[in-house]
Parts: structure tokens; sequence; C-alpha cells
């Protein structure tokens, strides 16, 4: 007869053997060779692979198409950025007394679930520069002298991938500054208004607070997104023209996939892993250090 | 009063604004779907033909690839879901309960594990799933969604906690074993968490382009949403059959969340806040 102790870890051991596993094999182990491969020149198919050192991580920092790939991503997070406060204001709106909210946060989260490759073509046709709906729109609107190259001009190209990516994603981050406003206690909120505290106020200064750790989630999930962007300009653009809409993590995969070079892209890899991490920490340093000056 | 009802006026604006920018996208690829090439030159993008035509949606739902991608689709769906639902509950189960050894390095590789960027990696997996010869068939994904989608385990973890540990201990007092007071005590009292995971999951498989397309090539291997990107471009200059395809593919994750709603939103919220 076994102890309840011997049973206990048994049960332990043979439970969590199968994801733990799973988890080394196709998640830890990735990871790790993900830097071992940085300082090799594997390309994908040989057996063989060379030790070459810093060598890629040198010809990284030269690549001049790269980095510009980068600047577009510092376009997809500013303007996410930008639209952070006008999604939190949104739950605001949705969290107070109004008319068929349940109806309108539905549909404020439904492009979430929207399959991204069949709505970045329904964009692509939207922006279409020959008999587009949103040159329509604009004409309609008798503002004609607007209508760009909405999806070819380099110049604007990126804003409006970036305003795509806006109407995937600005829902998602109502919905969850909903529920975190809709977390905070309401006797607090009632005693402010007695105390004749106006909506601003009560919006400043305490459910601001209460919110802040969803905030935070927001604006790290933020920074992971706009360094990862990928599926919109692949297949809106194909990066084009040239490298013009083209993403560090685009660049990245071509390099592998495309171009055979698995070492350079891996230290590609590892570059966008210290960048989110670069990122994030500058950014929590500005927003809680500085601004808020409410550090724990 | 008055001021109240002006306020209330300028909500319901800016909330019938919103939903304009939300449908406007859809709808117009719908109607674009409903016109011949001839309507596409002469009518508005912005508005229906003076008659609807059904032909473009015939003509997608005759591509034996679309049922093909819808099968595989399941398959994929199915096996992975099943794998999800069961070894994130027995994990989270075990995370959240019990006081071992190695507790906070499996809790600590399970977090470093959601913070790896994600395409990124198939750099790496690229090889190794090659090595086990999952290469262009439908193990590829299934064992990565398996592995690496750990999102399941914030849901469980969060539901377990609420349950009281009396629970466990009354079973094992009976003389039931773990397993057995796993599965047959704690497990279907998680039934509204696995109902959550199994259509959050859904949406997410149902939704994936970039794993189906980097490891699967093979036609016979489409899901839904490589068959789309195929027949995009197949279509040069078509739009109109383009949108059909687009509006049949768009449909089934509309459905999930048309009827099950209520959960998406639970597990999506639920996935976030950290408690």
């Amino acid at each position: 007869m076994h102890s309840l102790a011997q049973k206990r870890r048994q049960f332990i051991f043979l439970a969590l053997m199968i994801p733990t596993a799973l988890l080394v094999a196709f998640v830890a182990v990735p990871g790790a060779d993900l830097i071992r491969m940085s300082f090799t020149n594997w390309d994908g198919q040989s057996a063989a692979s060379r030790f070459i050192g810093l060598d890629n991580y040198v010809s990284m920092f030269r690549n001049k198409d790269l980095w510009l790939s980068l600047k577009n991503n510092a376009i997809y997070f500013l303007v996410h950025l930008c639209m952070i406060p006008v999604e939190l204001a949104f739950a605001v709106l949705l969290n107070s007394k109004l008319r068929a909210a349940k109806f309108y946060k539905t549909m404020v989260f439904m492009p979430y679930i929207i399959n991204g490759v069949a709505i970045s073509y329904a964009f692509s046709y939207f922006f279409s520069p020959v008999n587009g709906a949103f040159d329509a729109i604009l004409k309609a609107l008798h503002l004609s002298p607007l209508i760009r190259n909405w999806l070819s001009d380099p110049a604007i190209a990126n804003y409006v991938l970036a305003s795509v990516s806006l109407w995937r994603f600005s829902g998602y981050h109502v919905v969850l500054f909903l529920a975190a406003l809709q977390s905070v206690p309401q006797d607090i909120q009632e005693a402010a208004e007695i105390d004749g505290a106006n909506t601003l106020q009560i919006f400043r200064h305490i459910q601001v607070p209460q919110i802040m750790l969803m905030v935070d989630f927001v604006l790290f999930d933020n920074v992971r997104g706009a360094l990862q962007v990928f599926d919109i300009p692949f297949v809106m653009t194909q990066g084009g023209p040239g490298f013009a809409t083209s993403t560090f993590t685009l660049y990245t995969i071509n390099t592998a996939f495309k171009y055979s070079n698995f070492g350079l892209a891996s230290t590609m890899a590892v570059a966008i892993m210290v960048m989110i991490i670069l990122v994030y920490v500058v950014q929590n340093e500005i927003i809680h250090g500085l601004i808020l000056k409410d550090k724990r | 009063m008055k001021k109240a009802a002006v306020t209330q006026i300028f909500k319901q604006a800016v909330c019938i604004a919103m939903v304009l920018v939300v449908l406007a996208p859809i709808l117009l690829t719908l109607f674009a779907a409903l016109k011949t090439r001839a309507d596409m030159v002469n009518t508005s993008p912005l508005l229906l033909p003076a008659h609807v035509t059904f032909a473009n949606f015939r003509k997608v739902l005759g591509n034996k690839y679309l049922w093909i991608g819808f099968r595989n689709t399941i398959a994929i769906l199915a096996v992975s879901v099943f794998f999800n639902v069961l070894l994130g509950a027995v994990t989270a189960y075990i995370i959240e309960r019990f006081q071992f050894r190695f507790r906070s390095v499996v809790v600590a590789l399970f977090f470093a594990g959601m913070l790896i960027p994600s395409f990124v990696t198939e750099i790496a997996r690229f090889k190794i799933i090659k090595g086990i010869h999952l290469y262009n068939t439908l193990g590829a994904p299934i064992i990565i969604y398996i592995a690496a989608d750990l999102m399941q385990l914030y849901i469980y973890r969060q539901f377990i906690s609420a349950l009281p540990v009396s629970l466990d201990e009354s079973a094992l007092l009976d003389g039931c074993s773990y397993w057995g007071l796993f599965a047959r005590i704690i497990f279907p009292l998680l039934a509204p968490a696995t109902a959550t995971v199994v259509i959050i999951k859904s949406i997410t498989i149902i939704n994936d382009m970039y794993i189906p397309y980097l490891y699967m090539p093979a036609n016979r291997l489409r899901t839904l949403t490589t068959f789309l990107m195929d027949y995009a471009n197949a279509q040069q200059g078509s739009w109109q059959n383009l949108a059909a395809g687009i509006i049949i593919i768009m449909l089934p994750t509309i459905l999930l969340y048309v009827l099950f709603q209520r959960y998406i939103l639970a597990g999506i919220t639920a996935g976030a806040v950290k408690g």
C-alpha cells in the first residue's frame, strides 16, 4: 500500500509530465536555440552549420532596411498609444448610464474575433485605388481632394495599415478597460458623488487608480504587439512597396524562410526579445516614475 | 433634465458612429460579393446592385478546397482543443492546489513560455517539427497548439482558486484517489471554464494564418484561412469573387461569437487580469 504522500507525488509527476515535456520541447528548447543559432550561419537546410561568433550581430546592426522596418513598428506603437486614452474614455462611456450598452459592447468587441486574413483582404478592397469604398465615401462627403494611394504611397501606407490594426484591436482594449472599471467598488464612487465630485474628478481620482493594473497590461500588450506586427502588412502589402510597409518581424521571417538565413534571422529574433523588455521598462519608468509618480 | 437628455444623445451618437465603423468594411465586402463584374464597375461600392446575385457565393462553395479546408480546420481544432482542455485543466489544478519541490520552477517555465515572441519562435521550432517528421502533416499545428498556447492556464487557475479546498479533502478522506478526485469531482465543476476555453481556442485556431501557412504547404492540407489566401492570389482583380470568399470565411467565428459571446468575453478578461 502506498502512503498518501507517495500517491500524491505520483499524481503530480505523472500529470505534469506531458504538458511540461511538451513545453520544454516546443517552447523552451526553441527559445534557447534561437539564441544559439544567432551565433551560427545555418541556412535551414544543410546538416552542418558554422559558429561565426558575432558576425550576425554586426551585419544586423549594419542592415539599413531592417531598422527602417523598425520605424514602421514605431508607427503602429504610437498610433495605438494615442488611441488608448480614447479606448479608456469609450469604456467609461459604456460603463455609464447608456441605453443599449450591451449591444454596443457586443459591437465594439466583434472586430477582435473576425478572421484576420479575411478582414485584411476586406480592407484591401476598402482602400482599393480603383473604385474603392473609402474613396467613394470621401467623394460622397465632398472630400475628394483627400484621396490618395492609401496602400502604395510610402508616406501614408503605414498609417493606413496601423488604422486597420486599430480597427481590429481597439475593441479588445475597450472590453478589458470595461471589465476593470466594473470591478471598481460602487460605494466609493457613490460616496464621491454625494460629496459633489463631477464625472471627470471621479474618473481621475477614483476610477483611474483602480484600473491602473489593467492599463499597465494594455500598455505592455501594446509594446509586445507593436514589435511583432506581422499579418496585416504580410497579407495586405507584403511589406511593399519595397520595404515601405515592412515590419521588423516581417523582415525577420523573410530572412529565415525566403532568404534561407536562419542564423541571421535568429539574431533579429533575439533583438526583438531584447527590445520588448527595453521598451517596456522605459515605458514603465516614464509612466509610473515621471508622470504618475506612484512607483511601488 | 435637459442636460441629461443632451448627454444621452451625444453618447448615442458616438456609439452609433462606432457601430458604423465596425460594420462598414464587412457590409461593403458583402455588397461586393452580391455584385456581378458589371455591377462592380457600374454601381457605387457603397450601394447594393439593382439585382443581387449569388453566383459568387456559389462559385466559392463549389470550390473543393473550401471543404478540404473546412475538414482540416475541424480536425485540427477537435484534437487540439481536446488536449488543451485536459492538459490545461490538470496543470492548472496542480499548480494552483499543490505545493511541491519544483513548483516554482514549473510555474516560471510556463510563464516564461508566454513571454517568448510568437512569430519568430518558428525560426527555431521549424527545425524540431521537421526533425520529428511532422512537417506537412496535420500533426504540426496540433502539437504546436497543444504545447505552446497557454492562455487556458489563466482561465482554469482563476476558476480553480474559487473551488473550496474542503472538496478535495473530503474526497481524499473518503478514500478517493487523486486521479478520481480530479476526474470525477474537480473537472466536472470546471465546466463553465472549459466552455470558455473551448470557444476561445476554437476562434484562435480557426483564425490562425501563420502556423498552417508555414507548416502545411500541401494543397490537401489547406485550412479555412490558408484556403482564403490561395483563393485571393487566384482572383487577381476580381474583387466580387474574393468578397464572397471573405464573407464565407468570416462566418464561422462570427457565428461562434453570436452564440457564445458571454463565454468569450469572460475568458478574454480572465486571461488579462492576473489576479
